[in-house]
């Protein structure tokens, strides 16, 4: 995930707390595990749409993040952004 | 109540909230089974200037399980749409409305059928139109007629009605919530008072339904049409659920939020009473969230009821025989969660197989009953409760005395049922509200002008 995409991720995500929801535009990408619908598949790294995305990460520590958008769920295991996004909301 | 309010999640979100399913071979049409499931419970008549409707957030659905492994083969989806043809008065109409097509109706709700299988979906019907809510003689003259205008056909032979009705089930919850104090038996109960007459608590309360009239043949695992009850081909499970996006987020500044994420189950309904009276107040809203297959996690409370053991101490030396009886309760788990197998009932099965699973399990090849009787299958109606559901039958009686050990003998013959067993029931019977001879069956809701609402004591 570039910098920039990061840091648009956790700037939407300010207002969250840890066991969150985070609500903004930008997508999860490189380096990002993602797994939908039980398998394992690596994230897209198309544009991001206009739809809102959530984000939601029940247990920061365990860098498991759902991101969802329109009907979907995206799962994604990234430690560093999980942490970085509940570092955010303190 | 039957599922009014039945968990504590679902108790704060009616619009989701599944009341009731009912599932029977229709009387006047006996080639189709008609299908009701109905939400919002308690709707008081006159409840403006925001009048009852489906939530447009909601996913409404209704499961046919065909081959007996208490997974759905056949599942209706139904979505609504709210269309607002003024946002600027706070009028739900502005003149009678004289059809479901009046300029009058200020906020009309329509909806899109989806039958969906492993072969995948088909819009069975779009635009399908709601009919407003019963809200008085200046405002929805005519309203039999007027709501029956809702009735629609869609396409594979079904036809279907979403709307508000007036409430079928009839339940002395008054009664029944005061530490089961039944008021005809209320003499022989631990707080004991004077007899009185069983007072019906939902009377003149209105609800929202999802009726839907299918052909047999769109049922039956192979697509015959069911004549044998004794053939598996001819018993289906059914159950309805209602589910939500995972994600709400409601926006700070526009009055309205963002909803995004696969649906997940907030409700689910089959037998009556289930989720109400035997799954514990614990496990009630999980209960709500999982699929019916997932039941034998319940299977204990369905064997050892606490319903049973609170009988004898609310009634007592009313209930000895129950009191002794420890042995799982196999006569509930056939009725609740697996199906009759053939030998309980002459000439009746509606076996599902071994999967434990909370459904309505109709033996299609039932035909309706000449005279019906309300206390359904064990009083010899093979046409009613536990086969399927109709509306008029007398779930409250029936299971009570189920409860109460009068079904055990059909898994142990010696059993002796308690005398009290054979007379529980809350005092009411189905002359306690009314009903259509057809099509959605369901009586026509009360208007708001014309209700009196509850006198204080």
């Amino acid at each position: 995930m570039s910098d920039l995409t990061r840091r648009g991720f956790v700037t939407s995500s300010a207002a969250a707390t840890a066991g969150m929801t985070a609500l903004g535009a930008a997508l999860l990408t490189e380096h990002a595990r993602a797994e939908t619908q039980g398998a394992e598949l690596e994230a897209d790294h198309g544009t991001p749409g206009s739809d809102p995305v959530v984000a939601y990460i029940r247990d920061p520590g365990s860098g498991h993040i759902s991101v969802m958008v329109g009907d979907r769920e995206v799962k994604v295991h990234d430690r560093k952004l999980a942490a970085r996004i509940a570092r955010a909301a303190h | 109540m039957s599922s009014h309010r039945e968990a504590p999640a679902i108790s704060k979100d009616p619009v989701a909230d599944n009341t009731d399913t009912y599932a029977f071979v229709s009387p006047d049409d006996a080639s189709t089974v008609t299908i009701i499931s109905n939400y919002l419970p308690l709707e008081a008549p006159f409840g403006g200037p925001n009048f009852f409707e489906f939530g447009d957030d909601v996913l409404y659905e209704i499961h046919i399980d065909n081959d007996a492994d208490g997974e759905p083969d056949i599942t209706y989806q139904f979505q609504f749409e709210t269309q607002v043809l003024n946002p600027n008065t706070f009028l739900y109409n502005t003149g009678a409305i004289d059809s479901i097509a009046s300029t009058n109706w200020n906020r009309k709700q329509f909806y899109t059928v989806t039958r969906v299988t492993n072969a995948g979906s088909q819009v069975l019907g779009s635009q399908l139109p709601c009919p407003p809510c019963n809200i008085g003689p200046a405002s929805t003259p005519g309203y039999a007629a007027l709501a029956s205008q809702a009735v629609q056909s869609i396409a594979g032979g079904h036809t279907v009605f979403a709307g508000q009705r007036l409430e079928g089930f009839y339940v002395d919850l008054g009664a029944i919530f005061d530490l089961l104090d039944l008021r005809p038996l209320q003499s022989l109960h631990i707080a004991a008072m004077a007899a009185a007459p069983g007072v019906n608590a939902t009377n003149g309360f209105g609800v929202h339904s999802i009726a839907l009239q299918v052909p047999k043949t769109e049922l039956t695992r192979d697509g015959s049409n069911p004549t044998n009850p004794m053939s598996p081909t001819s018993v289906i499970g059914v159950w309805a659920a209602a589910s939500r996006r995972r994600v709400n987020v409601r926006e700070l500044a526009f009055g309205q939020g963002v909803e995004v994420g696969p649906w997940v189950q907030v409700s689910r309904l089959g037998n009556p009473l289930f989720n109400e009276v035997v799954v514990p107040m614990g496990e009630k809203d999980r209960w709500n969230s999982l699929p019916a297959a997932a039941d034998g996690e319940f299977l204990q409370y369905v064997q050892h009821p606490e319903l049973g053991r609170l009988l004898p101490v609310l009634y007592p030396g009313q209930f000895p025989n129950l009191a002794a009886l420890s042995a799982p309760r196999a006569d509930l788990v056939a009725v609740l969660l697996t199906g009759l197998p053939s030998g309980i009932v002459a000439g009746f099965q509606n076996y599902t197989g071994s999967t434990y699973a909370d459904q309505l399990r109709l033996n299609m090849a039932i035909p309706p009953s000449s005279s019906p009787n309300p206390l359904g299958l064990v009083y010899g109606d093979l046409a009613g409760f536990p086969n399927g559901r109709r509306v008029f039958d007398d779930v409250v009686s029936i299971e009570l005395r189920a409860f109460a050990g009068a079904t055990y003998p059909l898994v142990d013959s010696h059993y002796q049922p308690d005398g009290a067993a054979g007379v529980l029931s809350d005092g009411l019977t189905d002359s306690s509200t009314t009903y259509l001879a057809q099509f959605p069956y369901l009586g026509t809701p009360q208007s708001g002008y014309q209700t009196t609402p509850l006198a204080a004591a």
